[in-house]
């Protein structure tokens, strides 16, 4: 269309046919918009992916929670047990727990994968309307956002680093010397 | 100087997992006396309350963080003394230089092994 959303004809010089034609466009823009936020499908995202996303995370937290919890205490069990005949028994007995608790890592991987497509569909989606509607972001932060990056900036917080450390532990170790 | 085992280590962290770890780990290295705190606002309670021979803190907590508590602690003309040693994820130079000028007495990156919390334990408070 000719006109964007944001600028305004000048009505008073148009003729009846030419603003007739604008408001023709301009409802064309609107259609098309509307079109655009029934595409976006925002509340299929927010009643079913979202929360999908939400539980399915939870889950792994719990699951990982809970397999280190066997691990550790497998872990601690063998380091308790006394030095006497049972001993390997005792200590295959819980490498076995330890190797079951493991398998944790297969069910959550599936359930990670399937938050990454949900991810994904959103992504998709959200670019498909942020194009078709021309959409530009705002200047500035939130202000929730604006805090928590203050925060980080002021306690030197930057998080793991993707592949290992930074800094490796005989650089740090030399600063210490 | 030989390692005293019965001095009384403060663990901050707000993960109970690696407070478990080094807990574990502690206790292999022979020391008894292990407390722990879940971030650095009930680590410098604790530590007006008691006299601990070293502390080990993570260094991103909420809501005060590890480098926060190090600042306090060395701010604090009663527990100044105090050896600090941060094990963290936080492995950019300029945290553990900041660390460093904030008067950290060793630095450890995790994830980390028996080997290293105890030659950094030695280091720091004599071995």
């Amino acid at each position: 269309m000719g006109h964007s959303a944001t600028s305004a004809p000048d009505t008073a010089n148009l003729s009846p046919q030419k603003m007739v034609a604008e408001l023709i466009q301009i409802a064309d823009y609107i259609s098309h918009v509307r079109g655009e936020i029934a595409a976006l499908r925002a509340n299929e995202i927010t009643r079913d992916r979202i929360p999908m996303a939400h539980e399915e995370l939870g889950n792994v937290l719990a699951a990982t929670a809970g397999a280190t919890n066997t691990i550790m205490e497998s872990a601690e069990a063998i380091l308790a047990l006394p030095d006497d005949a049972d001993y390997r028994a005792g200590v295959e007995a819980q490498i076995y727990t330890i190797f079951e608790a493991c398998a944790f890592q297969d069910i959550t991987g599936q359930r990670i994968s399937k938050v990454v497509e949900a991810l994904r569909h959103l992504e998709l989606r959200l670019a498909r309307f942020a194009t078709a509607v021309r959409a530009r972001d705002d200047a500035g932060l939130d202000p929730a956002e604006a805090a928590r990056k203050e925060r980080a900036e002021r306690l030197i917080l930057n998080g793991p680093q993707s592949k290992g450390p930074a800094t490796a532990q005989d650089d740090i170790d030399a600063l210490f010397a | 100087m030989a390692l005293d085992l019965s001095m009384p280590i403060l663990v901050v962290d707000d993960y109970q997992t690696m407070v478990r770890i080094i807990r574990n780990l502690l206790k292999q290295l022979g020391f008894e006396e292990v407390d722990d705190a879940s971030d650095g606002t009930a680590a410098l309670a604790k530590l007006k309350g008691r006299k601990y021979g070293l502390v080990i803190s993570d260094w991103n907590m909420e809501p005060m963080t590890g480098y926060e508590l190090l600042r306090h602690v060395r701010a604090d003309e009663g527990l100044r003394t105090t050896p600090f040693i941060m094990v963290t994820a936080e492995s950019k130079t300029e945290n553990v230089i900041a660390a460093k000028k904030a008067g950290v007495n060793n630095y450890i990156v995790k994830p980390f092994n028996a080997a290293t919390l105890k030659s950094k334990i030695e280091a720091v408070c004599g071995a």
